[in-house]
């Protein structure tokens, strides 16, 4: 779910230098890679071992977590019951069968027999049980995301047959499970406590943690005993290289020149200044989050977009697609739907096309709305106030560069319909304070949500009241015919119906425009020609290095 | 001059007691500045708008929501957000007093030792940074100061441009010429020297243009002592009389300099540590202020002011030695 966190750019604060030295450092690294030669020389033929470097943008607080930073980390060291295929197929993996019960509420998941955490612990239902504990105690928050309101209770009915009982139906859960907050680990090293397995959590994987050097890399070694590789997995047993080097280097120059100059076999996150030539150079893949896209969610229950006109206006008001192409180039697609990202199963491609730029059709709304007197500034006024709307975004944080670009633009044009916008960039330590997280500190609220799922749609809209809070509900909008469309989804396994009600839900979400989408959380790798076979996997885009070898 | 007619013996005393007070005086100091170092951190940390515990959540999951109370009971009992501020500020002050910086928030380690791990690599970046400003201040200053109107001008003016370059622009320039461009350096920072030249121009540079301006002048004054009049009678070469007896004189407000410079290098650090992707101080620094790690964020405060505290008194004692008249006044 959660969202990256991007490093706060020192660049930030020099505008016009950094505009031509990023320019500059693109023309030179264009010139090297040009002319470079050991891309040339790679043939075909494996090469047995070798480490990989791997250039990463963020460094999280510990290898397991909550944080979609430390589910790429603990991906290479722990197995999950079952994996995701591209399609939104979920696959076996620690789990070789699973069924459940008529009423939807028991899930029973046969293990694998021959399995062994690197520890030497025996993987078994009961450690899984204690996974699913652990998590639900408060060890992952996101878990507790997604099942907290679902779970009631585990138990290993015998060594390999684990039950897991739910206090409602919730027909996500195998696709939930595929994402890396829910890798199974070692019962035995959980029980080291919070030190040990911040930086070294143990289980089952192709990869165990050698070391960290903290604010440098973290060293992970090949599993040699390795028998647990996903059905969606290229190969079977041990990892093809002795083990992977994982840099942290945030300065988007640096990590693309790290990866021309030959210091590192594969980045992350191609700087989109940089992606048409990536991909003349290295092979790129690229990664559209599926969950909640980078969205504008609209305050429904005060100011001025508790009128859904206004907020239908404001989605007229602005190309947004005009300026999504613009800011990154490209590199990243516009999302029009503002509740599920393409590339995220049953979603509803209809209504990305709902609201595009059409001034008249918003200054026609505002009337309507009785917004229909002008200021001495050209700002629409009722009853001699303006309207006025706050937008504070996570500058550096939710938001990178190109996405603060991206509001800055709509404030441009939505002004011309007679919007004053106004956006108050926020720190990280405000932002994750809780600060602008009321219904009076804000009207539109900009941030995605990793997932996937269209279940998404229960975390961002079950209701948010006094007596269970859903922090979550950005919009605040407790409508009961919408989350009966979303239980009525989660609740069915038919999947010709859930793809209906999820359908649904998102036309609901955009006819009385809750929500508009702006682009999708976007991650992209570039992969040196030496090296074959790194993927991305689907849940979230987790890089897997257990298929990946070099070539000669 | 005056020392020539003193009793050697009597000034190595005198000197030796002045330094003995002067330590004396510097440590009592540095135990006050540790101490409101300490506290105005926790206060800043724990007072800022924003509540931690809701802050410790969302940052665990990577989320910016409100939370319920039933979610942050566990977080504010175990970190004992409950207690009065007052309270927690004496439990963090009696883990000082008892030599425990706290554990981390985020990262669940003792400070002690994440610390531990990462000054070593900003020190040997500060004071290879250090050492190259010295070196381009000398050589410039020496070979540019009172030649003519014209490289007098050309002197200066580098200078001037040095000093106002911004670190973040002149690292990616560096990195973009000499390690990308012409390979003559490794794009990854590190320890060994190779990856430590382009970090350390990086922070060098602008501070040799800060300190050249400071020393020129000083330079300049002391090319009209009788001094150097007397040492030119005598046959020196200009650039013996430069080197041997002005260098000496012009050295002093670079000394006095050089303990700020320190300090100042540690706050550059952060942009250079992240450009060329090294490990160190400034960026634990950043990113504990961000998830404000309270612990942490006190740790290398608190660090950082004693390495301060330390350098301003070896800067002193240096410029003791330099010119001895200063300890016995």
């Amino acid at each position: 779910m959660p969202t990256p966190i991007h490093t706060p750019a020192p660049r930030d604060r020099r505008r016009g230098p950094v505009a031509m030295t990023a320019a500059a450092a693109s023309l030179a690294i264009a010139l090297m890679a040009g002319c470079s030669g050991p891309q040339a020389a790679v043939g075909d033929e494996r090469v047995e071992g070798g480490t990989i470097v791997y250039g990463h943008l963020q460094e999280p607080p510990c290898i397991f977590g909550g944080w979609v930073q430390q589910a790429y980390l603990s991906r290479q060291v722990l197995d999950s019951l079952v994996s995701l295929e591209d399609d939104g197929t979920v696959v076996p993996w620690l789990a070789t069968d699973w069924t459940v019960s008529g009423d939807q509420r028991a899930w029973t998941f046969t293990l694998r027999d021959d399995v062994t955490f690197t520890d030497g612990t025996a993987l078994d239902a009961q450690a899984v049980s204690d996974n699913f504990e652990y998590w639900l105690d408060g060890g992952n928050g996101t878990v507790q995301a997604y099942l907290a309101d679902y779970y009631e209770s585990s138990r290993a009915v015998d060594a390999t047959t684990l039950e897991v009982t739910l206090s409602a139906p919730y027909s996500p859960l195998l696709t939930v499970l595929s994402q890396g907050y829910f890798g199974i680990q070692s019962p035995t090293a959980l029980a080291r406590g919070n030190e040990a397995n911040c930086e070294q959590p143990v289980g089952t994987g192709p990869f165990t943690v050698a070391g960290w050097k903290r604010g440098e890399s973290v060293t992970f070694e090949r599993n040699d005993d390795y028998n647990s590789a996903p059905a969606n997995a290229r190969h079977d047993g041990p990892a093809y290289v002795e083990g992977i080097e994982w840099r942290f280097l945030p300065d988007a120059t640096t990590r693309y020149g790290s990866l021309v100059s030959g210091e590192t076999d594969v980045i992350y996150d191609v700087p989109s200044i940089e992606w048409a030539t990536a991909g003349e150079h290295f092979e790129v893949q690229r990664y559209i989050t599926p969950g909640r896209p980078v969205a504008l969610s609209f305050n429904t229950v005060e100011g001025p977009f508790v009128d859904e006109r206004v907020r239908q206006a404001f989605a007229f008001a602005s190309d947004r697609k005009a300026i999504v192409e613009t800011v990154f180039r490209g590199a990243v697609p516009f999302e029009g739907n503002g509740s599920v990202s393409q590339g995220t199963s049953n979603y509803n491609a209809e209504v990305a096309d709902a609201y595009p730029y059409d001034p008249d059709r918003a200054a026609e709304l505002l009337d309507a709305a009785g917004w229909t007197a002008t200021d001495a500034a050209g700002y629409r006024t009722k009853d001699g106030e303006a309207l006025e709307v706050v937008i504070p975004y996570g500058a550096g944080s939710i938001l990178t560069q190109e996405g603060s670009a991206v509001l800055q633009a709509i404030q441009q044009q939505v002004k011309e319909v007679g919007f004053k916008v106004t956006l108050i960039p926020v720190t990280q330590s405000e932002l994750f304070g809780g600060a602008y997280s009321q219904p009076d500190e804000r009207d539109i609220y900009v941030g995605y949500w990793t997932s996937p799922t269209a279940g998404i749609l229960h975390i961002n809209y079950r209701h948010h009241l006094p007596e269970s809070p859903n922090g979550a509900n950005s919009t605040f909008y407790n409508d009961d015919e919408l989350l009966a469309l979303i239980e009525g989804a989660n609740g069915t396994t038919e999947p010709s119906e859930q793809e209906r009600l999820f359908a649904e839900a998102q036309q609901l979400i955009s006819d009385r425009a809750v929500a508009v989408g702006l682009y999708t959380q976007t991650t992209s790798l570039a992969v040196g020609q030496q090296l074959r076979d790194v993927w991305l996997e689907a849940s979230q885009g987790e890089p897997v290095f257990h298929d990946a070898y070099f070539v000669q | 001059m005056t020392a020539l007619a003193v009793d050697e013996r009597q000034v190595k005393r005198r000197v030796g007691s002045g330094v003995a007070l002067r330590v004396l005086g510097r440590l009592g100091s540095a135990v006050l500045v540790l101490f409101a170092a300490a506290s105005a951190t926790f206060f800043a940390q724990a007072l800022l708008p924003g509540d931690r515990a809701t802050l410790l959540l969302n940052q665990r999951t990577g989320q910016t929501e409100a939370r319920s109370d039933e979610e942050l009971a566990p977080i504010r009992a175990e970190y004992g957000f409950d207690d009065p501020i007052l309270l927690q500020y004496a439990d963090y002050l009696g883990g000082l007093l008892s030599g425990r910086l706290g554990v981390s928030y985020q990262m669940h380690q003792p400070v002690e030792a994440l610390i531990a791990e990462q000054i070593p690599s900003t020190l040997l970046l500060t004071v290879t940074a250090l050492a190259v400003a010295w070196v381009l201040t000398v050589i410039w200053t020496v070979a540019t100061t009172r030649r003519s109107a014209r490289i007098d001008a050309i002197g200066s003016g580098v200078e001037t441009v040095a000093a106002g370059l911004p670190p973040y622009w002149l690292g990616v320039i560096l990195l973009v010429v000499f390690a990308l461009g012409l390979g003559w350096f490794p794009v990854i920072g590190g320890s060994e020297a190779a990856r430590l030249v382009l970090p350390a121009l990086t922070l060098g540079i602008p501070l040799a243009g800060f300190m050249g301006q400071a020393t020129r002048a000083a330079f300049e004054r002391a090319l009209d002592e009788p001094f150097v009049t007397s040492a030119r009678m005598r046959g020196m070469s200009d650039l013996g009389v430069r080197v041997w007896h002005v260098l000496r004189h012009a050295a002093l407000p670079g000394i006095t300099l050089s303990g700020w410079a320190l300090g100042s290098l540690i706050s550059g650090a952060v942009i250079v540590e992240t450009i060329f992707a090294r490990p160190g101080i400034g960026r634990v620094l950043v990113s504990a202020v961000n998830s404000r790690d309270l612990p942490v964020v006190g740790g290398v405060v608190i660090v950082v002011a004693l390495v301060y505290v330390v350098v301003n008194l070896v800067v002193d004692l240096a410029y003791s030695a330099v010119d001895p008249r200063l300890a016995t006044e």
